[in-house]
Formats: structure tokens, C-alpha cells, sequence
């Protein structure tokens, strides 16, 4: 399960990232929040490019399709980097009602989409890719940078 | 396979099929508290007899199922990842069969001397209850890896199927039709499916996925999340074979409460741990109705124990109507705006509001002082029996409800809104 495990571990950093940028927010400081609403945007965004680039390709090419599951993933990542574009917007106009607002779509249209992907996507590549591919994939994942 | 349901463009439900059932849940609220108000009055004097259990049914199917159905037909494919096809004609179908049957139950325990109402009433909520049952445990006997809330899911349905199969009972003994020999065996089964089974077991599945989903909170323990609704059910079952073995069901309650008590004070624990830092209307709804079920489950305990009074056995109802409601306004207040957002957002609409121009969560702070302060006055009247109390509880069921109709027909017209008036984008 290290596929499961590894990319299971970047979502709860993203969720730690995003809790302490809208903390920031709530108490007023946009500095703070620049700062670390950017820091959670460079992870969830950095987590995307290594699953369309890296993973998705790799369980595609095993099973043999890129219009299964990988296709709604990759298009609720563009949901997500939508609202990110607007959630910016938010902290450097220092808008925290528009900002809280976003950050509630946000927080459940990303959850249903880790939950999505840890119970089933994550689990299948798990299974499916070989042991040696697996550590591979895993390998580029890691130098994969924004 | 790998479901490409959930909250993706394809296979999210149309929102009317969740909203007619919050929109008429809200509404048999309304008339609730109009009914409590004329009756204060002295105004429904023709209505002598069973006003309990019209409440009851106005308050269990009228307004809790209502929310429920809406809730599953939504949440089914987020989080059990099945699909209902065409739920639009589906839900309608369903939503009219049970708003008739309903109406028709209601008139029946209202003129108890009708026979044929109570035949239709069956005919009409049953269908309807089926029906929808059918649709979907259908699915849900389809998924392989199951999560532990799918699992909970079917035991809440299947609950709900026994709870309705005893009312059916009930209903053909109340119409004459049968002898209704084992009526208060069955009365007693009746009411435990219906709150312990399908209520709590729906409201327990359905949280360990939200309330670590919206709050970012630690994970419910593995055994509690993996045996809890199973535990539940099988003792439910237990009770029944107890029941009708004129056997002693005191350790089953006793089992029974302390589960739900020990579910509510986790759920309090993690809520407490949740990592996101806001502490909105739905988080107090949690809490608070968390809190209510561990007063009821206490009184329960504790009246397997001790001689209690009535008034305190109503506390412990109050209590878990207050549970119940809690949950359920905690779950519309995240759920309307955000799907309002996301099928308009999904639609092309650039415009579309966020989920604070949808339900602002100042209007869901004041939907909680409203119901906290009801729940409080229904609480003191209990104990303090008063005409300006009854009164002024019947008059805050009534403000409630039609609070939360208002934010929900406004969530409907910034829908309707944004679809004719703000520009579309094709892709």
C-alpha cells in the first residue's frame, strides 16, 4: 500500500495547510494568510502535477483507459484550482467573508475528492500496478516540483 | 470498478431532488407549529383524539424522513459512491407517494373512524417507503469494498423497512382490517427501529465520513466505526426475539444506551480535536445534539435502574427529538449552499454565489438560538406547566421551521436567479 500511504499523507498536510491559512484568515492577519494560504496552494497543486503527471499516466497505461477514473479526478482538480484562483483573490484583497465563503465550498469539494481517491483510485493502483513500477512512480512523485 | 459517481459533474443528482424534500420537510414543521398553536388556543377542539401520535408522525415522517430521503438521495453517491438513475422522476415519484400517503395517515388518526383512509394510507406511504428503500439498497447490496458507512446505510434501511412493516401492522389493526393481537408488542418495535434503527443508525453512518469531512477531525476509532452499526442493529433484532418472547429487554437497553452514549461523547472528543479552526452554527448543532443524546440515553439507562417520572421520561424525548433535529439542521445548512454553489459553478454559471450569499451563516446562527431557546421553553414547560410556556413553544416550533423554509427558498431563488439572469459559459 505505499501508494495509498504516501499520497494519503500529502492529503492530511494539505488539510493541516489549509486549517492554518483560514486560522490566519479568521484572526485577521493577512499577512500570515498570504503567506500560508501559498504554502497550501504551492501542496494541493504540486499533489496534482505529480497525480497527472506521474500516477494517473502509470494506472492508465495498466488499465488501459484515460477516461475512467483518472478523467473525473483530473477534472475536479480543475474545480479545485478555480477556487484557488478566487480564494487568492480573497486574501490579497483582504476579504474574509468572501474568503471563509471559498474556503467552506472549497474544504467539502476537496474532501469528497480525497475520499474519492483514497478509498478507491489510490487503492486500485495499489493493487494493480506492479511492486517495482509502484516504487518507481513513487520515486518521481517525490522529485516532483511545482 | 471504480465508481465515477460522487459530487462529479455527471452523476451529481439535480438539486430539486434533494431540495422538494427539505422545502416540504421544513413545511410539515410549519404546519407543526401552527397545529401546537391553534391547539394552545383551544382552536383544533375537533381533534380530541390521538394529537400524539399526529405529532409524532408529523414530526418522525412529515419533517425527520423528509430530510432523511433528501439526505440519502444526495449522500448515497458522495459518500457510499452508488448512483441512482434517473433520480429526478424517481424522487418525484417517491415525494408524491409519501406526501399523500402521509397527509392521509394524518386525517386518518384525525378521524379514527374511517377505515378506508387507514387502507390508503398504507397503500400510499408504503409504496412510497418501499419504493425508495428498494432504490436504494439496491445499490448499496451492489458495492464490493464496503466503508463503514455504506455498511451503516443498509442496517439504517433495513431498520426503516421493519419500523415501516410494524406500522403497517398498526395501521390495518387501527383500520379494523386485522385483529392486531401482538399491537403492543409491536408498537413498542415500531418506535425502536424507527428512532434507534433508521434515525440514529443513518445520523451514525452518515457522521463518520461529515464530520471528519467538514471539520477535518481525527478518525472515529476503527472498532466503533466498524462494528457500532452492526452492534446496533443485531441488538435490535435481539430485542424483537425478546419481545416477542415475553423475555426481559432491560439489558438490551441498557447495551443500547451506553453505545449511543459512548457514540456521542467520541463524536464530542473529535469535534473538539477538528483541525479547522470555525466554530460556525453546524459545529454547535453537532455538539448540541450530541450532548442531547447523551441526556436522553442517560434517562433511559437510568430508568432501567429506578422508578422515573413521566416528566422526566419526556425530558429524555425531548432530548432526542432535539438530537435528531440538531443533526439534521447541521447537515442542510452545509449541504444546501454548497450544492447550490457547486451545480451552478458545474453549470457554466460564473456568477454563481458562493455559500455565504447562498445561506449566510449568520442566518444558521440564528436558526441555533431559536431551536436551543424551543428545546429550552419545551424543557421548563415540562416541569413548570404553564399556558404562556406552551404557547410560547408552539410559537417557536413555528419560527424555526419557517426560518429555515425562508433560507431555503432563498437558496432556491439565487438559484433560479443566477441560471436566468448571469451569463453561462459553455465547455
Amino acid at each position: 500500500m505505499i501508494i495509498s500511504s504516501y499520497m494519503r499523507r500529502e492529503h492530511r498536510e494539505c488539510d493541516e495547510l489549509f486549517a492554518t491559512a483560514e486560522k490566519s484568515v479568521i484572526d485577521g492577519n493577512f499577512e500570515e494568510a498570504e503567506k500560508n494560504f501559498l504554502l497550501f496552494a504551492d501542496e494541493t497543486l504540486r499533489h496534482f502535477k505529480k497525480e497527472e503527471e506521474t500516477l494517473f499516466p502509470t494506472f492508465e497505461k495498466i488499465s488501459g483507459s484515460s477516461e475512467g477514473p483518472t478523467m473525473v479526478m483530473r477534472h475536479e482538480h480543475e474545480q479545485v484550482r478555480g477556487l484557488i484562483g478566487k480564494m487568492a483573490g480573497a486574501v490579497e484583497s483582504k476579504d474574509m467573508d468572501a474568503y471563509l465563503s471559498m474556503a467552506e465550498s472549497m474544504m467539502i469539494l476537496l474532501q469528497q475528492h480525497n475520499m474519492k481517491e483514497e478509498q478507491m483510485l489510490y487503492a486500485m493502483c495499489d493493487r494493480m500496478i506492479p511492486q517495482d513500477e509502484k516504487e518507481k512512480t513513487l520515486e518521481v512523485m517525490k522529485t516532483v516540483e511545482l | 470498478m471504480f465508481n465515477q459517481g460522487g459530487l462529479s459533474l455527471e452523476q451529481a443528482p439535480p438539486i430539486s431532488v434533494v431540495l422538494r424534500f427539505f422545502v416540504t420537510a421544513s413545511m410539515f414543521g410549519v404546519l407543526l407549529g401552527i397545529f401546537l398553536l391553534a391547539d394552545r388556543l383551544g382552536i383544533t377542539s375537533f381533534l380530541t383524539h390521538n394529537k400524539p401520535v399526529i405529532i409524532v408522525h408529523t414530526l418522525a415522517l412529515g419533517v425527520m424522513a423528509s430530510f432523511m430521503l433528501g439526505a440519502l438521495f444526495q449522500m448515497l453517491p458522495v459518500i457510499a459512491g452508488v448512483v441512482i438513475k434517473m433520480p429526478t422522476k424517481k424522487a418525484m415519484l417517491v415525494h408524491l407517494l409519501f406526501v399523500v400517503g402521509l397527509v392521509i395517515q394524518l386525517y386518518a388518526f384525525a378521524n379514527a373512524s374511517t377505515p378506508l383512509l387507514y387502507f390508503l394510507a398504507v397503500a400510499y406511504l408504503g409504496l412510497g417507503l418501499f419504493y425508495a428503500i428498494y432504490l436504494m439498497l439496491k445499490e448499496l447490496f451492489q458495492i464490493k469494498d464496503h466503508s463503514s458507512s455504506s455498511k451503516g446505510m443498509i442496517f439504517s434501511l433495513l431498520s426503516f423497512s421493519i419500523a415501516i412493516l410494524f406500522g403497517i401492522y398498526m395501521l390495518l389493526t387501527f383500520g379494523g382490517y386485522i385483529e392486531g393481537s401482538y399491537f403492543t408488542q409491536i408498537k413498542e418495535l415500531h418506535y425502536s427501529f424507527a428512532l434507534f434503527g433508521w434515525l440514529s443508525l443513518l445520523i451514525v453512518s452518515v457522521s463518520f465520513q461529515v464530520v471528519e469531512m467538514f471539520y477535518i477531525t481525527p478518525k472515529y476509532p476503527l472498532l466503533m466505526s466498524k462494528y457500532l452499526t452492526l452492534s446496533i442493529f443485531i441488538l435490535l433484532l435481539l430485542k424483537t426475539i425478546a419481545i416477542f418472547m415475553a423475555l426481559q429487554t432491560e439489558l438490551i437497553t441498557v447495551l443500547l444506551s451506553i453505545l449511543f452514549m459512548v457514540y456521542a461523547g467520541v463524536t464530542i472528543h473529535r469535534l473538539y480535536y477538528r483541525k479547522r479552526p470555525t466554530s460556525d452554527a453546524t459545529v454547535w448543532f453537532w455538539r448540541l445534539g450530541m450532548g442531547l443524546l447523551i441526556v436522553s440515553m442517560l434517562i433511559t439507562l437510568l430508568d432501567t435502574f429506578i422508578d422515573i417520572s413521566l416528566d422526566v421520561k419526556m425530558l429524555s424525548y425531548i432530548s432526542f427529538i432535539g438530537f435528531g433535529l440538531s443533526i439534521v439542521f447541521a447537515m442542510v445548512y452545509k449541504i444546501v449552499p454548497f450544492l447550490t454553489w457547486f451545480h451552478l459553478s458545474n453549470q457554466g454559471y460564473m456568477e454563481a454565489p458562493m455559500m455565504h450569499d447562498i445561506i449566510h451563516p449568520k442566518k444558521a446562527k440564528k436558526h441555533f438560538y431559536i431551536h436551543v431557546s424551543m428545546l429550552m421553553v419545551l424543557m421548563i414547560t415540562l416541569f413548570f406547566n404553564s399556558f404562556v410556556g406552551d404557547l410560547l413553544s408552539a410559537f417557536l416550533i413555528l419560527v424555526s421551521f419557517g426560518w429555515l423554509l425562508y433560507n431555503l427558498l432563498y437558496a432556491i431563488k439565487k438559484y433560479r436567479y443566477t441560471q436566468k439572469y448571469t451569463k453561462k459559459i459553455e465547455w
